[in-house]
């Protein structure tokens, strides 16, 4: 076995195991790098080993991911899971790291899903001890049945709902739900309507969860803005406005959340084309229909070619692995497109559907675009707000310069917190669009490198083979 | 204070977090492992000093870097315990100064 | 618009000569084809070093080195300068032998600032060098600043004195008329009396419009930054015989360099990285400094510099043009110099004449020799 692959896939959650399905049924040698455990991606987390006596409390949009991961298992491909890519090169060398030592393999097409991560909620107090997100809520819970009791939640967006929901059904406790969806919602999204009612199950689902919240008897406060965490060296609680009153509510646990963008240090430092997506506020790989990005042997699949949902990711991981069977001139130009059609117009369906949903939990400007100048925009290097317009008045006008001049996103989260924070900020400030503004140069490694990791480079290792894979 | 769901025939493994020997259940995410002990403090904010905690529990926010096995800087959220582990909240911030070990010197003698 | 002095290039050279002419009286611009500091100006190691230069380069060095240490004052900004010396270590007797081979060179040229140290001295100036390390040579004076920001604050201290930045605008055309230049960009024209090359990477295309040939080339310089590490080095540290090159900021951070060179694809303004010598870099860096192990990269980057054949740059006036300047090919090494260089310039400008002697940097010092 060689370690150059037809195919090579980064991630494995809906989008990366359908790809590596589609691709290993058409023939092709696979191999997928996948930086967890186990494979699922963040939404079929542990799936198929769920530390939860009934994992179904979790709803069947998670259990039914189990049969995709089960096919994934089965199916002839080399699969490399705690596998964290850290470079790709252009010419189609993927390195990562696997029990401390870089690896290598090279890819002629490769597919790459590096998914979602949630927005950064940038308010007051929000860097304190005590302030998470909602998804590491789910991510706790998926992983290691673990829950908080007695926490707020507190944002916008379907998953905000879900956990909630989740929560109460193992009767962990909330304290309330500050919604921050500003009123209006519906009338927002109602030109988009059309494309919600191509998916009424969804939509009941979205109301089902909010009277589940309700009959629970969790407060809900409505259209809440101005959140602020409380507290000087952890949380205490949260306030925040509502009708023009101002609330605090107590609680040494918060779970912020105002929906997920594409996880894009990976895209961005292939340089791949980007582009900023008014409908969902954020930076976006430029990609066709069948993920196909900038770069020729690159696609682009999951969340983090554009939130579109797992199911959605599904049908775009086959799309992708079709083209690349296509590139391959293993899949003529003919069965490329019939049988590409159905997952194309699935995914036009869930377009429109995500259209409404964009519409209706648009993350309010004062929740992405810090106004008051102590708040911290930059948790890493700690730069506020404040700090940032100084540096802006000395004539850093672009992310970049700004990074220079404040160290803002040089830490270690790579500009992951502070990216569209700044971006946002710097349009603001000149009264530019935002695709104007651009975000980081960002470079390889994708995470921290270990310096004594980087210098066993000389002797890097080849990936490892199947059946120390499988092991 | 967290509280695990988890089912109850999970096999454990011992760790030890801030000198502390805990049993843990096998599998465990580092993250999860601290936090049901009440160790949720992981690293120190870089400049002001001001202690941290996990904040995205799946790898993008650098919140959870702890040391493990004195090797810092690895994020507790992606690292699974593994039995016999050592794991330290991180007091490293840019005011830190190194220690000089004798036995490190010596060894290059 | 008509300006007294046209620079083509918004680096630390373009910033620094700017300053001084605008601070002479001068007014003018500074054209700046992506933002000032975009380039190896804002993005270099940040290096100030006397220790180890070219002697044709010790005087402007030793200059540039006094005016450093009140720079902030000067400039009345935070180039973020630090003096922490600068040591480059040696392994071996005949590392101590090429060390005092050179200082006798040096002290008969009159310069006293390199000083030769022994092995315990070294040890109780970094005492977590590994214990095969035998001495060194050491320049007081030296130490580092923060590359963009030392070039932000020449900028706004241009400003302070009139001079005018243009960001994104590129150069397309000049022309000589009489003694004047006509500078024509992708968005005006300008008329000028005098036009300053400072182009960097791209200053062998500026120089030709100026009817100045070069044999520059251009590289991609690698670094690589750890998160914060322990203090446990405050001098800036080389070595005499191999490519160990870091220093750690004051914030705890350790910048590895070393001169390993990626790959510059300048139509694009891109550059790419070559792992396997950043990974050499990394195993020199713990060799000699066995704390290192326990560091972690968070970033790795390249710049686009200019190189000149024999390493030294360009500076002083254009031969085939009138009231034609160049300040370019500093070939990894310019940041320590952009204090004195744009005064150089700004003088001969203003005065005709500098103290200095400029001609190792004549742009036509290779016209005669085979390369």
């Amino acid at each position: 076995m060689s370690d150059i692959f037809d195919i090579v896939i980064i991630g494995a959650g809906p989008a990366g195991m359908s790809a590596a399905l589609e691709a290993a049924q058409q023939g092709a040698s696979v191999a997928v790098l996948d930086r967890k455990a186990t494979p699922g991606g963040q939404i079929y987390r542990d799936v198929t080993q769920s530390p939860l006596l009934d994992p179904s409390v979790l709803g069947s949009e998670y259990t039914e991911g189990a049969e995709l991961v089960e096919a994934f298992m089965e199916a002839d491909i080399d699969r490399h899971q705690n596998a964290d890519v850290w470079h790709i090169g252009e010419t189609g060398e993927v390195l990562y790291s696997q029990d401390n030592q870089t690896r290598r393999l090279v890819a002629r097409e490769l597919i790459i899903s590096p998914g979602a991560m949630e927005r950064p909620f940038p308010i007051e107090g929000w860097h304190l001890p005590g302030v998470m997100t909602a998804g590491s809520a789910q991510v706790m819970l998926k992983s290691d049945g673990m829950v908080k009791d007695g926490a707020i939640f507190a944002g916008t967006g379907p998953l905000l709902y879900l956990i909630v929901a989740q929560y109460l059904r193992l009767g962990v406790t909330v304290n309330a739900v500050v919604d921050t969806t500003p009123a209006g919602g519906v009338v927002r999204a109602m030109q988009y309507i059309g494309g919600a009612l191509r998916k009424p199950a969804y939509l009941i689902k979205g109301l089902m969860l909010l009277n589940e919240i309700h009959r629970a008897g969790v407060p809900i406060f409505r259209h809440a803005s101005n959140l602020s965490v409380l507290g000087e060296s952890k949380s205490v609680g949260l306030q925040f406005e509502q009708d023009g009153r101002t609330h605090s509510v107590n609680a040494d646990h918060i779970f912020l959340h105002q929906g997920v963008i594409p996880n894009l240090n990976m895209t961005r430092a292939l340089g791949i084309e980007h582009h900023w997506a008014e409908q969902q506020l954020c930076w976006t790989p430029t990609l066709d229909d069948w993920g196909q990005s900038s770069i020729p042997h690159i696609a682009v699949v999951g969340d983090a070619a554009g939130i579109q949902g797992a199911e959605a990711a599904r049908h775009a991981g086959r799309l992708a692995a079709l083209k690349a069977m296509n590139k391959l001139g293993k899949l003529s130009e003919a069965s490329l497109q019939q049988q590409s059609s159905d997952h194309l117009r699935a995914m036009k369906s869930f377009k429109a559907f995500r259209s409404f949903l964009d519409a209706y939990y648009a993350p309010t400007p004062e929740h992405r675009i810090p106004a008051a100048s102590n708040t911290l925009a930059c948790r890493c290097e700690e730069q506020t707000m404040g700090q940032l317009r100084a540096g802006f008045e000395q004539g850093a006008k672009d992310p970049n310069a700004l990074k220079a001049l404040t160290r803002c996103g040089m830490g270690p989260c790579q500009g992951r917190q502070c990216g569209h924070t700044v971006s946002e900020l710097l349009a603001v400030w000149q009264n530019k669009p935002v695709s104007d503004i651009g975000y980081y140069r960002l470079r390889s490694p994708q995470r921290l490198l270990s310096v004594d990791e980087l210098s066993q480079f000389q002797n890097i290792k080849p990936a490892k083979k199947p059946a120390e894979v499988s092991a | 204070m967290f509280r695990s769901l988890r089912k109850p025939e999970t096999q454990s493994v011992s760790i030890n977090i801030n000198g502390q020997m805990v049993q843990v259940a096998e599998g465990s995410s580092l993250w999860a492992a601290m936090a049901l002990h009440g160790e949720t403090q992981t690293r120190l904010a870089l400049v002001s000093g001001q202690q941290r905690s996990a904040y995205c529990a799946m790898g993008v926010c650098f919140e959870c870097l702890v040391e493990v096995n004195g090797v810092p800087n690895q994020q507790a959220c992606l690292t699974t315990v593994e039995e016999g582990m050592h794991v330290c909240s991180q007091d490293l911030t840019e005011q830190s100064i190194a220690a000089l070990h004798q036995k490190e010197s010596a060894d290059h003698e | 618009m008509n300006f007294d002095a046209i620079i083509i290039g918004g680096g630390i050279h373009g910033s620094a000569t700017a300053y001084y002419l605008s601070k002479a009286g001068m007014k003018t611009l500074v054209l700046e084809k992506d933002y000032v500091g975009r380039h190896a100006s804002g993005v270099n190691a940040g290096g100030v070093r006397l220790l180890g230069r070219d002697f044709a380069e010790v005087p402007l060095s030793k200059e540039a080195m006094s005016r450093w240490q009140t720079l902030d004052d000067e400039l009345e900004g935070d180039t973020g300068f630090r003096r922490r010396s600068l040591i480059n270590i040696a392994i071996d007797d005949a590392d101590m032998s090429t060390i005092k081979t050179r200082i006798t060179k040096l002290t008969g040229l009159g310069y006293d600032h390199e000083i030769q140290i022994d092995q315990q001295e070294l040890r109780e100036r970094l005492p977590h060098a590994a214990h095969n390390c035998v001495g060194g040579v050491v320049s007081e004076q030296d130490g580092y600043a923060i590359p963009y920001k030392a070039t932000s604050a020449f900028r706004r201290a241009a400003e302070r004195f009139g001079a005018t930045f243009h960001e994104g605008e590129t150069l397309a055309n000049l022309r000589q008329i009489g003694d004047a230049w006509q500078v024509r960009t992708d968005k005006a024209s300008y008329d000028t009396g005098t036009l300053i090359n400072c182009s960097g990477a791209w200053a062998d295309k500026t120089a030709m419009m100026m009817g100045d040939n070069t044999p520059l080339s251009y590289s991609a310089p690698m670094l690589m930054i750890t998160a914060r590490m322990p203090h446990f080095a405050g001098p800036v540290v080389g070595a005499i015989s191999r490519q160990l090159s870091f220093k750690q900021f004051e914030n705890g951070t350790v910048l590895i360099g070393g001169g390993a060179k990626g790959f510059a694809d300048r139509d694009n303004n891109r550059t790419t990285l070559d792992y396997k010598k950043l990974a050499l870099a990394a195993e020199t860096t713990k060799t000699f400094f066995p704390i290192m192990k326990t560091a972690v990269i968070n970033r790795m980057w390249a710049g686009l510099e200019a190189y000149m054949p024999d390493n030294l740059p360009v500076i002083g006036a254009g031969v085939n043009a009138r009231n034609a300047y160049h300040a370019f090919g500093f070939s990894a090494h310019g940041f320590q110099l952009g204090p004195v260089v744009g005064d150089v310039l700004a003088q001969l400008i203003t005065t005709g004449k500098t103290s200095f002697d400029l001609n190792p940097f004549r742009i036509d010092r290779f016209e005669r020799k085979v390369l």
